[in-house]
C-alpha cells in the first residue's frame, strides 16, 4: 500500500545554522516524505505572518545561502523542494535553475507562479524542466476549475493545493468542501497546505482524498515555543496521523 | 410585472470559480508589524469571513435571512421604462430594477441583513460599522434591530451635520451615531488632539469602527469591495433573471454604477456567469477617474491599512476625492473581481461628469418619477447613451439596468446642482 505523503517546510537557516540542520535531518528521520526549504525571499507576498517572523530572523545574519543549501543536500536523501518567489528571478531565472541542479536540488515552488505570472506560467513550467528540474505547481481555490486541471497534468512530483489565502492563518474556510471539489479535477498526486495546523483539517483533507499534506507554520511556531526537538516530535505525530488515515 | 416571494433566490451566486483567471489573494503588506489577514478574524464575524473566501458557486441564504429579504419588500420591482423610451424615441427596450424600493433606499441592506443575521448566529450583540452619506449605516442599524443587536456607527461629521435627516433615521432604528472624529477611540482621539475641528473622513470613520469593534469585542460590518459583499449583493441579479424570464425577456446590454463595485457586481455577475447578455456597463464618476487613470495594483481597500491588501483598480488608498454629491461613488477602487473582469475586458466602462448625470436624473425623473441616487444616475446616464445608440443603429435591443437608490434624502444636493448646474 502507497502511504500518503508528509511534505515538511522549513525557512532554510531557521532559527540558526546548528538547529536547522538538526530540524531538516529530525524531519525527515520523524517521516517526511520530501521537503520544501523555504528560501528568503525580498517579499514574502503570499506567506503568514509567522514564515515571515522566521524569514526575517534569517535575513539579519545568513549570507551564504547556497553553501547551507549545500549542507542540507548532504544531509538528507529525500527530495528537495525550494520555494521560492518568482517574482525576485525573473531577471536571473536561468543562474538560479542551474545553480540548484548543481546543488542537488530536485524541484522549484513559485507559490505566485499562477497569481502574477499566470499568461505565461507554462514558458517558466518549460524552462524549469529544461533545466533537469522538478516543476511543481502551487494552486488555491481561486484557480478556476479549467486551469486547475491543466497544470494538475503539468506539475511534476504533485500539484500543490493551498487551501487558504496565506499561510498559517486559520481563516475560516470548508477543508473538506474545497478539496472533494478539487479532487475530481486532478489525476495527479494532490498535496493540502497553507494554514492546515489544526489535526481536524488535516483528517478532513485527507479523508477528502488529498494523497498528502504539507505543514510549515506550526513547526516554526513550536520551534519558537518549544525548540527543534518539539517541532521535530509534532512531525512524528503528522506521520501518525498521515498513516492512520 | 411579476412580484411574488418565489422570486427571491435560495442562494448566492460567487463569481470566482466563475472568472477567467484565478483571483489574487489578499496579501499583508511587506515589513508588516501585525497581519492584516489575521486581524479579519478578530473583526468580521466567522460565518461572513468563510464566504469571503469560499469558492463555492452558490451559497445557500439560510430561510430565516430570505424571509428577512421577503420582510423587506424582496424581491424589488423590475420595471419597464417606458416613458423614458419614448423621450429617447429608441427602438431599444429599457428595464431598472429598483433597489431604491427597500426600507433603507439603497441595495446597501442586501449584505447588511445576513452578516446580521451571522452575527447572531454566533452570539454577537453589537455590531460597529462606518458610514459617510449614510446609506450603509443606515442599513447596519435597521439589521441590527431586526434582529435585536445594538449597532453604532460611526458616521463621517461633515455628513453628520449635513445631513441630519440619515442621522436621525439610524437613531430612530436604535443605532448610536458617533460624528467621527470622535474622542472614543485612541485613533479618534489623536485625530482630534491634532485638529479638533476635523471633518472627518470615510479613511478616519472606518479605523475608529475597526478599533471600537475590537476593543469592545464586537464585530465590524463591512459594506462594500470585499467578495462576500458581492456574493450577498447577487441577489439582485438572481431576481432580475428570474423576472426577465417570466416576461420572455433576452437582456442584451446591463448597466450599473460602480462605487466600490458591489451593486454592479451583485447585479450583472449571474448574468455574466451565466452567459446571458452580451455587454457590460460599469460606470463610474469623471471627477473620481478610477477606470480611467487608476492602476490595477494592491493596494489597501481603508485609507487606514488595517484591512488586508487586495489586488484591484484603485487610485490609491490616499487619494482626495473632490466633493462631488455622488458620495458612494468617491471610493478609490474596485472591487478584486469587477478589476478583473474590467482588466479582462468582459465588462465595460464609462465615466461621466456631474453635469451629465444632474441631466440625466432630470430626465429620468420627469419620465418614470424616481427621484434617482446621484449614484444610480451614473448608470442612467450610460442607459440613455445606449439607448440613442440603438436608435441611431436602429437596434431593437434590450438594455437592464440597475436602479441601486433613490434620492429623496439627497434633495439639498440636487438643489445645489441646480443652481451650479441646471
Amino acid at each position: 500500500m502507497n502511504l500518503k505523503m508528509l511534505v515538511s517546510y522549513a525557512t532554510l537557516g531557521y532559527p540558526n545554522r546548528e538547529d536547522y540542520l538538526k530540524l531538516v535531518k529530525g524531519l525527515v528521520d520523524a517521516g517526511s516524505d520530501i521537503l520544501e526549504i523555504g528560501l528568503l525571499p525580498k517579499y514574502a507576498k503570499y506567506d503568514g505572518p509567522v514564515i515571515r517572523r522566521s524569514y526575517k530572523q534569517v535575513s539579519s545574519w545568513l549570507k551564504d545561502s547556497w553553501g547551507l543549501l549545500e549542507e542540507t543536500r548532504r544531509a538528507v536523501n529525500v527530495p528537495l523542494v525550494i520555494l521560492t518567489y518568482l517574482e525576485d528571478w525573473v531577471s536571473s531565472l536561468s543562474e538560479l535553475l542551474t545553480k540548484m541542479r548543481e546543488t542537488g536540488i530536485d524541484g522549484v515552488l513559485f507559490p505566485d507562479l499562477l497569481i502574477d505570472f499566470v499568461d505565461e506560467y507554462e514558458k517558466y513550467v518549460q524552462e524549469i524542466k529544461a533545466h533537469g528540474l522538478k516543476a511543481v505547481i502551487f494552486t488555491s481555490p481561486s484557480v478556476p476549475d479549467p486551469l486547475i486541471h491543466k497544470v494538475s497534468m503539468l506539475s511534476d512530483m504533485f500539484l500543490y493545493y493551498g487551501v487558504r489565502p496565506t499561510t498559517g492563518v486559520p481563516l475560516p474556510v470548508s477543508v473538506d468542501s474545497v478539496i472533494t471539489r478539487v479532487r475530481t479535477l486532478v489525476d495527479n498526486k494532490l498535496v493540502v497546505g497553507f494554514g492546515l495546523s489544526d489535526i481536524n483539517d488535516m483528517k478532513k483533507a485527507l479523508n477528502a482524498g488529498a494523497d498528502g499534506i504539507a505543514i510549515g507554520t506550526i513547526y516554526i511556531e513550536e520551534i519558537e515555543k518549544n525548540g527543534v526537538e518539539s517541532a521535530i516530535s509534532l512531525a512524528r505525530t503528522f506521520r501518525g496521523i498521515i498513516n492512520g488515515a | 410585472m411579476v412580484n411574488n416571494e418565489e422570486i427571491v433566490p435560495s442562494y448566492w451566486y460567487n463569481i470566482i470559480p466563475d472568472l477567467p483567471k484565478p483571483l489574487p489573494p489578499p496579501r499583508d503588506p511587506p515589513d508588516a508589524e501585525f497581519s492584516r489577514i489575521d486581524l479579519l478574524r478578530k473583526i468580521m464575524p466567522s460565518e461572513v469571513l468563510r464566504q469571503q473566501f469560499t469558492v463555492e458557486r452558490f451559497v445557500s441564504i439560510p430561510k430565516e435571512v430570505r424571509e428577512a429579504y421577503i420582510n423587506i419588500g424582496r424581491p424589488t420591482p423590475l420595471i419597464r421604462a417606458k416613458k423614458l423610451e419614448e423621450f429617447l424615441n429608441t427602438p431599444a427596450k429599457i428595464y431598472f430594477k429598483y433597489e431604491g424600493a427597500t426600507p433603507t433606499g439603497s441595495h446597501k441592506i442586501n449584505t447588511a441583513l445576513p452578516q446580521a443575521y451571522f452575527s447572531m448566529k454566533e452570539g454577537i450583540d453589537h455590531l460597529v460599522t462606518e458610514t459617510g452619506a449614510g446609506q450603509w449605516g443606515t442599513s447596519v442599524a435597521l439589521s441590527a434591530r431586526m434582529y435585536g443587536l445594538n449597532s453604532t456607527i460611526f458616521m463621517v461629521k461633515v455628513s453628520y451635520e449635513q445631513k441630519p435627516q440619515r442621522r436621525t433615521i439610524m437613531q430612530l432604528y436604535g443605532a448610536n451615531v458617533f460624528a467621527s472624529p470622535t474622542p472614543h477611540t485612541e485613533y479618534g482621539k489623536k485625530v482630534l488632539n491634532d485638529n479638533p475641528n476635523h471633518p472627518g473622513s470615510l479613511g478616519i470613520a472606518m479605523s475608529e469602527a475597526i478599533e471600537y469593534a475590537l476593543s469592545n469585542g464586537y464585530k465590524y460590518l463591512v459594506g462594500s469591495v470585499l467578495d462576500v459583499v458581492v456574493l450577498h449583493q447577487s441577489v439582485i441579479g438572481l431576481e432580475t433573471m428570474r423576472q426577465l424570464q417570466e416576461i420572455d425577456e433576452e437582456p442584451d446590454t446591463l448597466v450599473g454604477c460602480v462605487g466600490g463595485g458591489s451593486n454592479f457586481g451583485g447585479f450583472s455577475f449571474p448574468f455574466i456567469g451565466s452567459k446571458k447578455g452580451t455587454k457590460y456597463i460599469a460606470v463610474g464618476s469623471y471627477e473620481v477617474p478610477k477606470f480611467s487613470q487608476g492602476a490595477y495594483n494592491y493596494d489597501f481597500p481603508d485609507s487606514a491599512g488595517l484591512l488586508p491588501l487586495i489586488k484591484m483598480i484603485t487610485l490609491g488608498r490616499d487619494y482626495v476625492p473632490p466633493p462631488i454629491y455622488s458620495g458612494g461613488l468617491r471610493y478609490h477602487g474596485a472591487a478584486p473581481s469587477l478589476s478583473m473582469l474590467i482588466k479582462e475586458k468582459i465588462v465595460d466602462w464609462r465615466e461621466y461628469n456631474e453635469k451629465e448625470i444632474f441631466e440625466a436624473a432630470q430626465v429620468f425623473l420627469q419620465t418614470q418619477g424616481i427621484v434617482p441616487a446621484p449614484e444610480s444616475s451614473h448608470a442612467i446616464r450610460a442607459v440613455i447613451d445606449e439607448a440613442l445608440e440603438a436608435k441611431r443603429k436602429n437596434e431593437k435591443k434590450v438594455i437592464v439596468f440597475n436602479l441601486s437608490g433613490h434620492g429623496l434624502l439627497d434633495l439639498p444636493n440636487y438643489e445645489s446642482m441646480m443652481k451650479r448646474i441646471g
